[in-house]
């Protein structure tokens, strides 16, 4: 079965931070660019980002995600090159198109904007186990229920999706057409889908009551199965990320 | 029926209905993908959680699909968790008032999900991407607008109103034609106040 995650497991030192730091780190990573809305600063975000994802050794495995952001971020380019409401001072020839430089220059606030943000979230995801957040953050006050919800996601999935292969085999053996026009392929799909569901909802009714039978709704307070992990430095780096917030807000009101 | 359609009491059933439904929008939009369908379809799940387990249960479908879609495949998907809790609401909402009971009623649930997802996912796009979606018919839609009147919010409202209203509508349908196929016994089983909750 295939694993619905893109975390990586390496050894690094990011990967021994707290997750509640990884988020404070997103946070911050985003906001301190709406706080100081300047190039070099947004810049600076994605240059320590690209660091930090160095550092964890997962830099390749991000990059088809970058590649995907980028491919519509050119589309972005082009259009407010071309089309943005401001565009007044002519910048660059190409073939017969014109790009204006008001244009230009606010898409390249959006496309390093977001590479910004998606790379912030990139270190989460590719160098934090799922279920380590999502225990975390049950640690943290989330209701255990809502955590359980989310846990059971990373497990449904995978089992949903050999579902799925055993019955798009199954209803291909029974002649029924999966290729061809747009019309074949739209009958295909309800009679894919239709079994699933109603497979994974009447399995629903199972796992409620194994759950109940456990006391999943029982209102004593629920331990944890794993001790907490080791996590490096917690205090000293969000001490540090808050330190840099602060000197973002002070930088603001003082200029 | 339910004392309200606000209860706050999830029973066990509603919550395990919410990681079979973001299974069941992923489920779909693999399908739709392998199928090449020129639709998303990837939120089939959340409004069959609206209709079986109300707007609750719909609209948490509906944000937890967005933060798990987030931390496994795509961050992008994070921000546009509002626009799947608002969809999920909206359709719960309607599902509850009784707006599930024919095609014709159904097709109006559509549109409301696809306006809904169209008004709540239009400021994102402008702050996020500069007003385009990504979609490359709304996308050049929406360049052909800038080009003409220099209106931002309309280039982008009409992007995703071309690319989302249908998108949504046929996803409503599709989950309302496997609601109506499903038996009794489990429609019953996600109301969240009533007797069944014994599990016989």
């Amino acid at each position: 079965m295939k694993a619905l995650t893109l975390y990586e497991d390496r050894n690094t030192f990011i990967h021994h931070v707290h997750p509640i730091n990884k988020l404070i780190y997103i946070f911050i990573i985003i906001v301190v660019p709406l706080i100081l809305p300047l190039f070099p600063v947004l810049i600076a975000g994605i240059i320590m980002n690209t660091v930090l994802l160095l550092i964890a050794n997962v830099f390749k495995k991000s990059l088809p995600i970058f590649g995907f952001v980028l491919l519509i971020l050119l589309t972005v380019l082009i259009i407010q090159g071309l089309f943005h409401a401001e565009n007044a001072t002519p910048l660059f020839h190409l073939g017969p198109l014109l790009f204006y430089k008001e244009g230009f220059f606010y898409a390249l606030q959006i496309t390093l904007r977001v590479l910004n943000i998606v790379a912030a979230f990139m270190i989460l995801v590719l160098t934090t186990k799922p279920s380590d957040l999502v225990e975390t953050l049950v640690r943290k006050g989330l209701s255990p229920k809502i955590g359980y919800v989310l846990q059971s996601v990373f497990q449904i999935i995978p089992q949903m999706l050999s579902t799925m292969e055993t019955i798009s085999d199954a209803q291909r053996s029974r002649g029924m057409e999966t290729e061809g026009n747009l019309f074949v392929r739209i009958k295909a799909f309800l009679p894919l889908l239709g079994p699933v569901v109603l497979n994974s909802l009447i399995q629903t009714r199972e796992r409620a009551m194994a759950l109940e039978v456990r006391g999943f709704s029982s209102l004593r307070h629920k331990t944890f199965l794993n001790e907490v992990k080791n996590y490096r430095y917690t205090t000293f780096i969000q001490f540090t990320l808050w330190l840099v917030l602060l000197a973002a807000i002070i930088w603001r009101v003082v200029l | 029926m339910n004392k309200s359609m606000w209860s706050f009491r999830l029973s066990t059933a509603s919550l395990v209905l919410i990681p079979v439904a973001v299974g069941i929008n992923y489920i779909g939009k693999t399908l739709a993908s392998v199928l090449k369908l020129p639709l998303w379809l990837d939120a089939i799940g959340t409004m069959l959680a609206s209709m079986l387990g109300g707007p609750i249960i719909g609209a948490l479908s509906g944000a937890i699909n967005n933060v798990i879609y987030g931390l496994t495949m795509d961050p992008i998907s994070f921000i546009y968790g509002i626009t799947s809790l608002f969809m999920g609401l909206v359709a719960g909402i309607l599902a509850y008032k009784g707006w599930i009971s024919s095609w014709s009623k159904a097709i109006i649930v559509g549109i409301a999900v696809g306006l809904t997802a169209v008004v709540i996912s239009t400021p994102l796009n402008i702050s996020f991407w500069g007003g385009q979606t990504g979609n490359l018919w709304g996308d050049a839609l929406f360049a052909l607008v800038m080009a003409k009147t220099k209106l931002v919010w309309f280039a982008s409202f009409l992007d995703e109103l071309v690319v989302d209203v249908p998108d949504k509508l046929i996803t409503v349908l599709i989950s309302y034609a496997i609601f109506r196929g499903l038996p009794n016994n489990l429609k019953q089983l996600y109301k969240s106040n009533n007797k069944i909750e014994s599990l016989d």
